[in-house]
């Protein structure tokens, strides 16, 4: 056949699943052979489960693992909650990558600022594992993340031990409120943001989490005297086809699924805010 | 090539025609005439104005499952669906293709191409029907469409004097009229009536609408507009340029099949996340994209506004929240009243 279904899924193989949080899996899968497809970082894929149907989720490992897929996913709604049901060796239909990813290369040479909050770290962390393999391209990396409790975080390991000691990085954890043994910070994302002060100076901002953390993020980022170019986010939408055709992530003239899900927020101003 | 055949033996030459795959041709059924497929005896009506649902589900089947799925233990098999099978499209009005058009680009031309639609397109010979007698509703020529001419038509079909002229425009449109044979004449020495279709004058300043609704995402017109919708979807259901879709899964934990279907923006949960969360949570919100994408998104992209003239909303929407309407309250018109 000469050409294909890109709505087609293909099988992948769920190889292991690590519980992060109470509501958090991160599901590791292979395709026939190895990696299903190549991708970028912020590159998403739509993973189904029958009977319950497909749904869109970004891959939080780096491409430069070469191993598998990893998706961290929340159970929050029917294909999420069938994921999480999911034991190894089992096969799960596979499509992608959908999306632009982040702009990697624009990114060279500059100091990182990565601001993520509870499942929002997902997505960003595939971008922090392209960039610690390409250490020597960019230049300061700070990580802020936060999440409601210190059991609500994810990947708690990687971020506190191998993140923390890469060179030239630092990690920023917060959680909401005090809880016993926690001695990092207490208190929102956005108001650590700004707690910790961060210059603008040569600086690309990176934020990904709850819309609310994201509304308060910009802001904080914006009295930091952050300009809308220097900030990236990447947004969540509902998705059926992932290819600009269903119509369900249609926002003015882009679709969130071929044209984003990473904009600027320069890009994000001259769209009409219905995310 | 131009053939000739009398309107008392189309019945044979619909046979003939069926021959090739199902042959659509705009049926009366009951008070609506739709594109049906033909069957002996089926009612047939090529005088018709506008069929109430436009063809587009030829290409965009309203329902369409394109895998089965089998689960065995771990395992999962996904079974592609058949290939499609050719099909002809008989009687279709301009505006209709014109419309076919504008999907073309969404679904052919923007890459990825979608194969399933572009397969029906392929395996479908397309006869246009020069349109004679528009109805009230209609308004194609506020987007210079020429009721007369279908463009990318494979045959040119028009009316005439209890006979109906057809003329090749590709090879596709030619093979099907040596598929006819005999059953057709020679009419290379017809000629095609040259017509003057006026339809209903709307008086739509189209000219900069889309430039000028750039900066109108949050102009009070929006609130008001939409009080009257009752979110019925009825719009996108008839609309010719509408082309949502949902995908969903239909079967158990062993076996079933995935299938897509005719969504509508229109419908709350069209958007709604899982999580409750929703980006167009009430109808302002989801009849402003509406119109939006007709007049603004869509020419943006595809440098056109995303309309026929087709009249088809304002023929079936139960509260008149049609585009007609929609153009005018946002300025694109003068003061004829309709």
């Amino acid at each position: 056949m000469s050409s294909v279904n890109v709505l087609l899924p293909q099988q992948a193989t769920i190889l292991d699943i690590t519980e992060e949080t109470p509501d958090i899996k991160t599901l590791r899968v292979v395709g026939k052979e190895g990696l299903p497809f190549d991708f970028m970082p912020g590159q998403c894929a739509m993973l189904s489960i029958p009977p319950v149907g497909e749904a869109i989720f970004s891959i939080t490992s780096s491409p430069t693992c070469r191993e598998c897929l990893e998706f961290s996913i929340k159970d929050v709604g029917k294909v999420s909650s069938a994921l999480h049901s999911v034991v190894p060796g089992q096969q799960i239909g596979i499509r992608g990558p959908y999306g632009n990813g982040f702009p990697v290369d624009e990114m060279k040479g500059k100091d990182l600022l990565f601001i993520g909050g509870g499942i929002g770290l997902a997505p960003l962390r595939s971008l922090i594992g392209y960039c610690f393999a390409h250490r020597e391209d960019y230049g300061k990396i700070d990580i802020v993340y936060g999440a409601r409790s210190p059991a609500d975080l994810i990947r708690k390991s990687e971020v506190q031990e191998s993140w923390a000691e890469e060179p030239n990085t630092d990690v920023h954890l917060t959680v909401d409120a005090e809880f016993p043994g926690w001695d990092k910070n207490v208190g929102f994302v956005p108001t650590y943001v700004s707690d910790l002060g961060f210059k603008p100076e040569n600086k690309i901002a990176i934020t990904c989490g709850p819309p609310i953390m994201i509304k308060f993020v910009l802001q904080a980022l914006e009295k930091l005297n952050f300009t809308p170019d220097q900030v990236i986010t990447t947004l969540e939408m509902r998705m059926k086809c992932g290819v600009g055709k269903c119509g369900r992530c249609n926002l003015g003239p882009v679709y969130v699924c071929k044209d984003g899900p990473v904009f600027t927020l320069e890009e994000l101003n001259a769209l009409p805010a219905e995310y | 090539m131009k053939k000739i055949i009398a309107r008392e033996k189309l019945p044979e030459l619909w046979k003939s025609l069926s021959e090739l795959g199902p042959l659509f041709l705009p049926v009366q059924e009951g008070p609506v005439v739709l594109f049906q497929p033909w069957q002996e005896g089926a009612e047939t009506n090529l005088d018709t104005t506008n069929t109430a649902v436009p063809p587009k589900d030829l290409f965009l089947p309203r329902e369409e499952t394109y895998m089965q799925y089998r689960c065995k233990g771990k395992e999962l098999e996904v079974i592609p669906a058949e290939e499609v099978k050719p099909a002809v499209l008989f009687g279709v009005h301009p505006c209709d293709l014109y419309a076919v058009e504008m999907l073309d680009k969404v679904y052919m031309e923007q890459d990825p191409p979608d194969e399933l639609y572009k397969k029906r397109r392929e395996n479908t010979t397309i006869v246009a029907l020069s349109c004679a007698s528009p109805d009230p509703f209609c308004f194609c020529n506020d987007f210079d469409v020429n009721p007369a001419e279908a463009p990318g038509t494979d045959v040119m079909a028009q009316l005439k004097n209890g006979s109906v002229l057809l003329e090749a425009k590709t090879d596709k449109g030619k093979a099907l009229l040596e598929q006819a044979g005999d059953l057709l004449e020679d009419g290379s020495g017809e000629e095609f009536a040259r017509r003057e279709v006026k339809t209903a004058d709307f008086n739509l300043k189209l000219d900069g609408l889309p430039e000028d609704l750039k900066n109108r995402f949050e102009d009070p017109v929006w609130d008001e507009l939409f009080k009257s919708c009752l979110g019925c979807g009825v719009c996108t259901y008839v609309c010719p340029t509408c082309y949502c879709f949902d995908v969903e899964d239909f079967g158990h934990e062993a076996g079933g099949e995935r299938f897509r279907c005719w969504d509508s923006c229109m419908y709350g949960h069209f958007t709604e996340m899982a999580g409750g969360h929703n980006p167009r949570p009430g109808r302002k919100e989801r009849v402003r994209q509406r119109f939006m994408h007709k007049l603004r998104y869509y020419p943006e992209t595809f440098g056109q506004i995303a309309c026929v003239g087709c009249g088809r909303c304002l023929r079936s929407c139960p509260v008149n929240l049609d585009i007609v309407q929609a153009i005018q309250a946002l300025g694109g018109e003068t003061v004829e009243q309709r």
